[in-house]
């Protein structure tokens, strides 16, 4: 009885995401409307589209490893209240759940940075020694010229995928879809980024252009197996795709959630986070956005012949 | 099923895979039980340099660096090893030790302080000279080398009783011939701007000068080259192994313009006027007449070093002084020799009256340094000593340097990164594994995608290791890219052969509709990459180019492999 019910229930769905594609296509549209307005919002009050860390706007972050858990929290006020009016952050560096270490990130000059290795000296109640802490200290001007630089990459890298890609399908609507695709996936996923407070390091930026790789796989997939194919019937090929498709991102997901669960490098991690949100944006956006489009490319298509 | 595993074995794909992975491994060159520590570097005057051991060159291969096995007889076989033994030496104690490349003897000497009497004596030191001499009818400009007498304090070394640092730096011996980068081996990178935009040879210049001043400063694992962005700003980038921030940042942004003056006028500039900087202790250190003292909890010590200027320099120093009257009871001349380093004042020193117009080339030169212990206050003057000595010899850079990064990762750090990367890698593989065998039901599928895997990242390794290029944290990034496209790619492999089976016989066209698809995948990755290799000073081009020689490798060795290992295991 369970099985028969739930079987029609799948068939409901099955059913609604065949017919009603048209309005099905209001999902990645509005979400891609939403993320804009946000995006907007941010630099109206920011003049920044992303959080900026220190790697990007100037500042200095400094990592020690620990060998006891300490109050993150206690510190943090301690710091705030040596350096009023700076941004300090304070981090946890774990291993499966364990404290190893803190990240301390502050957007201080650099002449400040021996000050700050003394305040958290009196704030953990410890000397730390220079063998053992790392610290990363960058000027100013020098963080928004790479996060200028940086921006400008992924522009150009952006611009050379919609190449390759009109270059591989040469019709228009397909190629504008799978661009259309990735650029869709960034918006939003910067957005959400945003939403979470993230502040993005140069790797960040190095993970949107991993998420243009990985975004224009599926949609790549899904297009050739669509237009190329002649195979089974327009719906099956949908299918067959999205099969595939499923696999790769989800494998590449599980394999994402585990390195972000055992990882205790900030690079890494953030890599990590931005691709997770990355390719379940693009599950949307390939599977009702780029086959919505796709469809109702076809469909036209079919209409002019039968005239 | 033995057919089939032969079959493998015989296809040419593969055995090209396996002559690849050959290359690789020996490339990587793993040894695994290496036993004793790497040399990182010797320091210059100490008993060490004496005993022939030589400096290790930054471009031997990590495998080749030389390794101390053992002292005395004594294994030794971790850095903790090492220090735990060398802090029981005595003095006058007979040292053996053994390398894979030879044997060396040495003798520990006792420390030696060394304190300045009122008195001078005289030293010979070499200068070389531009003369205007007359060969065959034609005046031409001939440099000679002469020996010259100068006078130095005189002065009375005292034995302290402990013994003098042998002076060999040592490191973890390294397991492979992968090259680790900073951040995964300690050390510290400083990103430098200069003022303004140089010319490709004033840019050479000013990289020679500065590895010249950080081999004379006793840094030698270090990598200096230009850098520049997208947006067309010079860079410098200098790597120093095993090495801390504080000590080497003010040795490379200070441009190092050297000047000494008299009554505004300029006698003297660091490196070609001078001939001679006295680095030995017997002419060297904390100046014994004044040595530290200590004001409202800040103590100050004073250093002083000997140099020698050349004739030209000296005469000009004469006609500067002749000019200045006498005054006070001390017997000083009116205005004092002072001391510029980038143009601002460092020091200044009384000339006395006997020196008035004389030539004298023998010039003593002073500083100091502050702390908030004695110790401390000896530390920093001796290191701003070091740097002052380093910039005197070398001369200045032809332009002003800014620094716009600096990261310093500790080695204790640096080792923990690169266990749990590793840690994160096998994780992630066994994830992958676990998936596609749940999704497939197949072990015939999820094997070969492990093992496929598994020898891309070889593959990549054995690349690195045989063009020296550095593995750093976004360069695994770029590995875990390169593999996760793979296993992607392989998927689409998978399922292009299976759904066939439905609609199309022939083998052959199933690979090549799924290739029309992974083609395009490798070709947008590869494009998207190629911004980043020259975008931010280079510092994100481990990652792009670890990146797109994964994906090449994977889309010409290693996937028409498992296209035809799927094609051999799932054929009925």
């Amino acid at each position: 009885m369970e099985e028969t019910e739930s079987k029609e229930k799948f068939s409901g769905i099955k059913n609604f995401y065949e017919k009603q594609y048209k309005k099905l296509l209001i999902i990645p549209f509005a979400l891609l409307l939403i993320a804009i307005i946000l995006i907007g919002m941010k630099v109206a009050a920011t003049g920044d589209f992303i959080n900026r860390d220190v790697s990007l706007k100037g500042g200095v972050t400094i990592t020690i490893p620990i060998k006891e858990p300490i109050d993150i929290l206690n510190l943090e006020e301690a710091l705030f209240s040596k350096f009023p009016g700076n941004d300090i952050a304070t981090k946890i560096l774990s291993q499966f759940g364990n404290q190893v270490g803190i990240i301390v990130e502050a957007d201080i000059d650099k002449e400040q940075a021996s000050q700050l290795i003394e305040e958290i000296d009196n704030a953990l109640d410890a000397e730390i020694k220079t063998e053992e802490y790392s610290i990363e200290i960058v000027g100013s001007s020098l963080g928004a010229s790479f996060f200028k630089d940086l921006s400008i990459a992924l522009l150009i890298a952006f611009f050379f995928m919609a190449f390759v890609v009109f270059f591989y399908f040469r019709t228009f609507v397909p190629s504008i879809a799978v661009i259309l695709a990735a650029l869709s996936d960034i918006i939003i996923t910067v957005a959400i980024v945003n939403l979470m407070d993230m502040k993005l390091s140069a790797a960040g930026i190095a993970a949107f252009l991993m998420l243009i790789g990985y975004s224009v796989d599926t949609d790549i997939l899904l297009s050739t197996r669509v237009l190329k194919r002649k195979e089974g019937t327009e719906m099956e090929r949908i299918y067959g795709a999205f099969k595939t498709g499923m696999t790769m991102t989800i494998t590449t997901i599980i394999a994402v959630t585990v390195a972000l669960l055992i990882t205790q490098s900030e690079i890494i991690k953030q890599i990590m986070t931005i691709l997770l949100i990355g390719l379940a944006v693009d599950l949307i956006n390939t599977w009702i956005q780029n086959v919505g489009i796709l469809r109702l490319y076809l469909e036209k298509k079919r209409k002019k012949l039968q005239q | 099923m033995k057919y089939k595993a032969k079959k493998i074995i015989k296809n040419v794909r593969v055995i090209i895979l396996l002559t690849f992975l050959v290359f690789a491994i020996f490339a990587i060159n793993p040894r695994p039980g290496v036993d004793g520590v790497a040399i990182r570097s010797i320091l210059t005057d100490t008993v060490a340099a004496g005993s022939g051991l030589q400096q290790p060159s930054p471009t031997t291969t990590p495998v080749n660096r030389e390794r101390i096995l053992n002292i005395n007889n004594r294994p030794v076989n971790s850095i903790g090893e090492y220090y735990d033994y060398i802090n029981t030496l005595r003095i006058n104690q007979s040292l053996q030790i053994k390398t894979n490349k030879g044997l060396y003897r040495l003798k520990t000497k006792e420390l030696i302080e060394i304190i300045e009497l009122n008195e001078t004596e005289t030293k010979i030191v070499e200068e070389t000279i531009i003369e205007n001499e007359t060969i065959n009818d034609t005046l031409v400009e001939v440099s000679k080398k002469i020996n010259r007498t100068i006078e130095v304090p005189k002065t009375k070394e005292i034995p302290t009783g402990l013994v003098e640092d042998i002076g060999i730096r040592v490191f973890k011996a390294p397991t492979t011939n992968i090259r680790k980068g900073l951040d995964l081996q300690g050390g510290t990178r400083v990103l430098l701007q200069p003022e303004l935009k140089l010319e490709p040879q004033d840019l050479q210049t000013l990289i020679d000068t500065m590895s010249e001043r950080l081999n004379v400063y006793g840094l030698s694992d270090l990598i200096i080259r230009d850098a520049t962005d997208l947006t067309g700003n010079q860079y410098i980038l200098v790597e120093i192994a095993g090495a801390n921030e504080e000590e080497i940042r003010d040795l490379l942004a200070k441009q190092g313009k050297f000047e000494a003056k008299i009554a505004n006028q300029t006698v003297f500039v660091g490196g070609k006027d001078i001939v001679f900087v006295c680095r030995s202790a017997d002419c060297a250190g904390i100046d014994p007449n004044i040595g530290c003292t200590q004001s409202s909890g800040q103590h100050a010590c004073r250093f002083r070093f000997s140099i020698a200027i050349t004739l030209a320099a000296a005469q000009k120093q004469a006609d500067a002084t002749s000019k200045l009257s006498i005054v006070g009871d001390g017997g000083y001349l009116s205005e004092p020799l002072e001391l510029h380093l980038d143009d601002t004042k460092v020091d200044e020193l009384k000339i006395g009256k006997d020196l008035q117009g004389s030539a004298t080339t023998d010039i003593q030169i002073s500083g100091s340094g502050v702390g908030r212990s004695q110790q401390e206050a000896a530390y920093n003057a001796l290191n701003n000593m070091k740097r002052l000595q380093t910039v005197l010899i070398t001369g200045s850079l032809p332009v002003k340097l800014g620094i716009a990064k600096i990261d310093a990762v500790s080695p204790l750090l640096g080792e923990e990164f690169l266990r749990n990367a590793i840690l994160v890698g096998m994780f992630s593989l066994l994830a992958v594994g676990i998936s596609v065998f749940v999704r497939y039901r197949k072990l015939a599928v999820a094997v070969p995608v492990v093992l496929i895997s598994i020898s891309e990242v070889i593959l990549l390794l054995g690349v690195a290791a045989r063009i020296g290029w550095n593995i750093d944290l976004a360069a695994i990034a770029g590995i875990i890219i390169a593999v996760g496209t793979g296993v992607d790619h392989q998927i689409v492999i998978t399922d292009e052969t299976l759904k066939g089976e439905r609609f199309i016989s022939n083998w052959k066209e199933r690979i090549k509709r799924a290739f029309f698809i992974i083609m395009a995948s490798y070709f947008t990755i590869v494009v998207a990459m190629i911004p980043l290799m020259f975008a931010g000073a280079g510092l994100l081009k481990g990652f792009a180019i670890t990146t797109i020689i994964g994906a090449s490798i994977g889309v010409f060795i290693s996937r028409p492999v498992f296209a035809r290992v799927i094609e051999i295991l799932l054929k009925s």
